[in-house]
């Protein structure tokens, strides 16, 4: 109400803040195909998401699995993981060119380390005494991965999951800033070039609404796979 | 007719290499003996290695020198453990039955009637679907001793199971633990550095010095197996608790 009322009564230049009624306005714009935008953005993440997560997943069960592994690849990984990766996005470009592949290829790279190094840590540190447990019983170091070590590490591998999300969202943007034809990255960057602010607000409203319900569907995920916790 | 010694530690010593650091002599030259359906109590000072000799017999790790035999015991076709924790140790994810069904599904065996009958000698009953977070912490002691016991262990052992809950229930839980011990006759191993749960749950009391542990005393336990509370306030367990605490400071003024 306070943000209508000061821009419609110019408190706020419009073509700064636009008032909320023009944003949603811009969502119904017949010149916008939404849809597209959306889908290509939505598709960056999706892809960059799921072969960033399932190669961290599967990292992760190697390092764990493979002492040697372990002690060669997890210092690097922590050391990666502390590198600030978007700036290696126009590296990206450079090597992969202006295409959807390096789009992706980003997003991979910021979803991949949090999910190895949450993954990981989930797997390694359990309880002692149930490896005891299982141990005495004559357990196969196979039956202690999916009896104890799996279990285990959900907890730890969804907040990387979480985290990966939101980088996804970010990730894809901060690439479609950089090289695109589509995508809501794409809208936000055109939106400034033609001082648009209406456009750049309502681009980012649905970058909110997807980032959260992407957001959610690993919640949901995490809620409907681990009903122990959700009990905490 | 003389009982089947089913566990027999010779000269037994451990010593941990740490990654870094002098090397750390947890046990030195235990010996002892364990025959079936007999409880053994390990009392000493925290950190006299205790919960290693628990472990070696267990298997889960190899004593640097000395030998331990072990003997199946009636009923088992091989050397089985049973292992309650201080912590409980339950599986988070797992329900109450399927906690305790975990040893079953280790060992290849499948008895669902057991398991609820482990349930309902336990008291949880109408329990089996929670989860260990549902629960109080004495029942989530009951659900890790229903579990150390439901594959019929040759030799159960305890490492301070009641560690951390308040007196009012570890007195129940005592109570409750040496009825299923005598009732299922289980052989067990207790390890405590509480000298009323060693009297009122085993048989037989070994004092440990502090570390490197060694076993200075044998006590044996006036009282018959099957325990009451009334007995914690009679002459037997009192002046037995007296014997070992005797022991204990003597332990202490010589260090």
């Amino acid at each position: 109400m306070l943000w209508q009322f000061t821009s419609a009564v110019g408190l706020v230049p419009r073509y700064l803040i636009p008032p909320p009624t023009e944003i949603v306005k811009e969502l119904f714009n017949p010149s916008v195909d939404w849809p597209k935008q959306i889908l290509a953005t939505t598709a960056t993440i999706i892809l960059g998401f799921a072969f960033g997560t399932l190669g961290g997943v599967a990292l992760a069960f190697l390092v764990t699995l493979s002492r040697l592994l372990r002690k060669i690849l997890l210092p690097y990984l922590v050391g990666i993981e502390a590198l600030p990766k978007i700036a290696i996005a126009p590296v990206l470009y450079i090597l992969l060119g202006f295409s959807d592949l390096a789009r992706i290829v980003l997003v991979v790279l910021l979803t991949f380390f949090p999910v190895v190094i949450a993954t990981s840590t989930g797997l390694v540190d359990v309880d002692q005494n149930l490896l005891y447990l299982l141990r005495s019983l004559g357990a196969s170091e196979t039956k202690i991965f999916y009896k104890i070590r799996l279990p285990n590490s959900l907890p730890h591998m969804f907040d990387g999951l979480r985290l990966a999300v939101i980088s996804a969202v970010a990730g894809a943007v901060i690439a479609e800033f950089i090289s695109s034809s589509a995508g809501l990255g794409y809208l936000i960057i055109n939106a400034q070039n033609f001082f648009d602010t209406s456009l750049a607000f309502a681009a980012f409203t649905v970058l909110s609404i997807l980032s959260l319900a992407l957001y959610g569907s690993v919640e949901l995920a995490a809620y409907i796979i681990m009903p122990w916790f959700r009990k905490k | 007719m003389a009982s089947v010694e089913l566990l027999r530690l010779s000269n037994v010593s451990k010593t941990y290499e740490p990654v870094t650091g002098e090397n750390v002599e947890a046990i030195r030259g235990i010996s002892l003996s364990l025959a079936d359906g007999e409880v053994l109590a390990l009392l000493g000072p925290s950190g006299c290695g205790k919960s290693t000799l628990l472990r070696l017999i267990a298997g889960v790790e190899i004593p640097t020198s000395g030998n331990i035999e072990r003997a199946s015991g009636a009923g088992n076709k091989q050397f089985v453990v049973g292992y309650v924790f201080q912590d409980s140790s339950l599986m988070r994810w797992r329900t109450v039955r399927d906690n305790i069904r975990i040893p079953l599904e280790i060992l290849g065996k499948n008895d669902d009637k057991r398991v609820t009958e482990m349930i309902r000698l336990v008291g949880l009953t109408g329990f089996e679907r929670a989860y260990p977070i549902e629960l109080s912490g004495g029942m989530q002691r009951r659900v890790a001793v229903a579990r150390a016991l439901i594959h019929e262990p040759s030799v159960l052992l305890m490492d301070e199971p009641f560690t951390g809950v308040d007196e009012m229930t570890k007195e129940t839980l005592q109570g409750e633990l040496n009825h299923l011990i005598r009732r299922l006759h289980v052989t067990g191993a207790l390890v405590t550095h509480d000298i009323e749960e060693a009297v009122y749950i085993a048989s037989r009391v070994l004092v440990m010095s502090s570390r490197p542990g060694t076993i200075i005393e044998e006590v044996r336990v006036p009282l018959p197996d099957e325990r009451q509370p009334i007995m914690r306030i009679e002459e037997p367990f009192i002046s037995c608790c007296r014997v070992i605490r005797e022991k204990l400071n003597l332990l202490q003024a010589v260090k």
